[in-house]
C-alpha cells in the first residue's frame, strides 16, 4: 500500500461524519435556493409573515403616524389658512345659518299669525286711499324675488372670475371693479375689518353680496327680497361655492399627479356651474 | 385667450392720472380739471397679434400728497402700478424715490412704471436736466394732451403682464 493510499483511508475514517454533515447542508441550501427562486413556494412561506406585519402596522398607525399626520395637517392649515377657510365656510356657514333660519322661521310664523289681521286692514286702508285694487296690493306683497345677474369676483383685485346674466348687462368687468371699490371703501371707512358689506339697494333691484376668504359673490335680485328669499339664496350660493372649491381642489390634484403647472379652472366651466345653480332660482 | 389684470394708477393731485387714462381708453382730452373722488374704474382691452388679449381694469385713484395715506384696500390684488408725476411741478416729484419705495412696499413683486406727464408744457432739454438734478429715472415721459407715448406705456405694461401670466 502506498503512502498516499494510506492517507486517503485515514482521511475517510477521520472525516466520515463531516462528509455526511456537508451533504445534509448542501441539500438544505439547494432546497432554500429552490424556494427563493420559485415565487409560489416563497410566497407560501413569506405571505403569512407579511400579512402579520401589515396587520401590526395598520394597528399601530394611530399611535405611530397619528401625531405626524396631525402635525402636518396643522402646518398645512397654518400655511393655507385662506384655502381652508374657503373650503369650510360654505359647510359651517350653512349649518349655523340653517339653525338660525329655523328659529327665525318659527318666530316669523308666530308673528304672521298675529299680524295677518293687521295687514288685512292695512291693505284695505291703502286701497281706499290710493284707489289701487286690493288684489294688486296683495300680489305686490307676494311678488317673488328673481335672480337677474350673478358675479363671481376675486376679493382683493376685483377681477371678474365668471358671471351669469339673464339679460344684457353693462360691462361686467367694470361693474365688478366698481363693486369691489365700493365694498372696500365701506368696509375700510367703518374700520370694521372683519365685517363685510352684504347688501346694496336701489329702487327695483338689490345686490346681495356674499363674501368668502378669497372671492365674493354678488347677486343682483329683482322683486321682493325678504328674509326667506335671502335664506334660500344663501343656500344656493353656499352650494355653488362648495362646488367651485371642489373644482379647484380637483384641479390641484389633477395637476399635482401629472406634474403639470396649475392653470385656473376655465371660465366657461365656472359659468356653466353658475347657470346650473342660479338659472332656475326662484324665491 | 383673454386675461384680466388690475392696474392702479396713482400719484399726487392734478398730475394727470385721469387724463392719461381717458386718452388711452377713449382717445380724448379735456382741459377741464375735475378732481377724482375715491376711485374711478375703466377698462380697455389691449389686443396682441398672437390672439392673446389683456383686459386692463384701470383703477384711477384720487390724488394725494401723502402716498402713505392711500387706502390699502384699493391696492390689494393689483397686478401692475403706474405712478404718475407732473414734470412741471417739482412738488409732485421731489420725494419720488421715497414715494416709489412706499408703493413697492405696499404692492410688492408687480411691474411698476414711473411716468412723467405733461411733456407738452416743457422744453425737452430743460426736462432732461431737471430729471437729472432730482436723481429721477423715468420709464415713460407722456403727454395726455397730445397723446405722446400714452399708448406705448399701457401696451408695454399689458405685454409684460401677458408674458408673466
Amino acid at each position: 500500500m502506498k503512502e498516499q493510499d494510506k492517507i486517503e483511508i485515514l482521511r475517510d475514517i477521520l472525516f466520515a461524519d463531516d462528509h455526511d454533515f456537508e451533504e445534509k447542508i448542501s441539500k438544505r441550501v439547494g432546497f432554500l435556493e429552490e424556494t427563493i427562486q420559485e415565487r409560489e413556494k416563497l410566497s407560501q412561506k413569506v405571505d403569512p409573515i407579511i400579512a402579520y406585519q401589515l396587520d401590526e402596522f395598520t394597528k399601530s398607525i394611530p399611535e405611530t403616524l397619528g401625531p405626524v399626520i396631525t402635525e402636518t395637517l396643522k402646518n398645512q392649515i397654518k400655511i393655507n389658512k385662506e384655502a381652508v377657510v374657503d373650503a369650510l365656510y360654505p359647510v359651517l356657514g350653512k349649518l349655523v345659518k340653517k339653525y338660525v333660519a329655523q328659529e327665525m322661521k318659527l318666530l316669523s310664523e308666530k308673528m304672521n299669525s298675529q299680524l295677518s289681521f293687521l295687514s288685512f286692514w292695512k291693505r284695505k286702508f291703502k286701497s281706499s286711499v290710493t284707489g289701487q285694487n286690493e288684489n294688486e296690493l296683495m300680489f305686490g306683497d307676494l311678488a317673488s324675488a328673481k335672480v337677474e345677474q350673478v358675479l363671481l369676483i376675486e376679493k382683493d383685485s376685483g377681477i371678474l372670475k365668471a358671471s351669469y346674466s339673464k339679460t344684457d348687462a353693462m360691462d361686467e368687468e367694470m361693474v365688478s371693479g366698481m363693486l369691489t371699490a365700493i365694498k372696500s371703501f365701506v368696509e375700510d371707512a367703518f374700520n370694521q375689518r372683519n365685517q363685510d358689506l352684504e347688501l346694496i339697494e336701489y329702487e327695483l333691484y338689490q345686490i346681495h353680496i356674499q363674501s368668502f376668504a378669497t372671492h365674493y359673490i354678488a347677486v343682483v335680485i329683482s322683486g321682493n327680497f325678504a328674509l326667506r328669499a335671502k335664506n334660500e339664496l344663501q343656500d344656493i350660493i353656499f352650494d355653488f361655492y362648495n362646488s367651485f372649491m371642489a373644482m379647484n381642489v380637483d384641479l390641484i390634484f389633477e395637476t399635482s399627479n401629472s406634474k403639470k403647472s396649475i392653470v385656473p379652472v376655465p371660465k366657461s366651466r365656472i359659468e356653466k356651474e353658475l347657470a346650473k345653480y342660479f338659472g332656475n332660482a326662484n324665491f | 385667450m383673454q386675461i384680466s389684470k388690475k392696474i392702479v394708477v396713482l400719484g399726487h393731485f392734478g398730475v394727470g392720472k385721469t387724463s392719461l387714462i381717458r386718452r388711452f381708453v377713449t382717445d380724448t382730452f379735456s382741459d377741464n380739471y375735475k378732481v377724482t373722488i375715491g376711485v374711478h374704474i375703466t377698462k380697455k382691452v389691449v389686443e396682441f397679434s398672437s390672439g392673446n388679449n389683456v383686459s386692463l381694469i384701470l383703477w384711477d385713484l384720487e390724488g394725494t400728497d401723502d402716498i402713505e395715506s392711500i387706502r390699502n384696500a384699493y391696492l390689494l390684488g393689483s397686478h401692475g402700478v403706474v405712478f404718475v408725476f407732473d414734470i412741471t411741478r417739482p412738488s409732485t416729484f421731489q420725494h419720488l424715490n421715497e414715494d416709489i419705495k412706499i408703493v413697492s412696499g405696499k404692492i410688492p413683486n408687480v411691474p411698476l412704471l414711473i411716468v412723467g406727464n405733461k411733456t407738452d408744457l416743457v422744453d425737452p432739454v430743460e426736462l432732461k436736466s431737471t430729471l437729472a438734478e432730482n436723481n429721477i429715472s423715468v420709464d415713460y415721459l407722456t403727454s395726455a394732451k397730445t397723446g405722446d407715448a400714452v399708448n406705448d406705456l399701457f401696451s408695454k405694461l399689458a405685454h409684460q403682464l401677458l408674458n408673466d401670466a
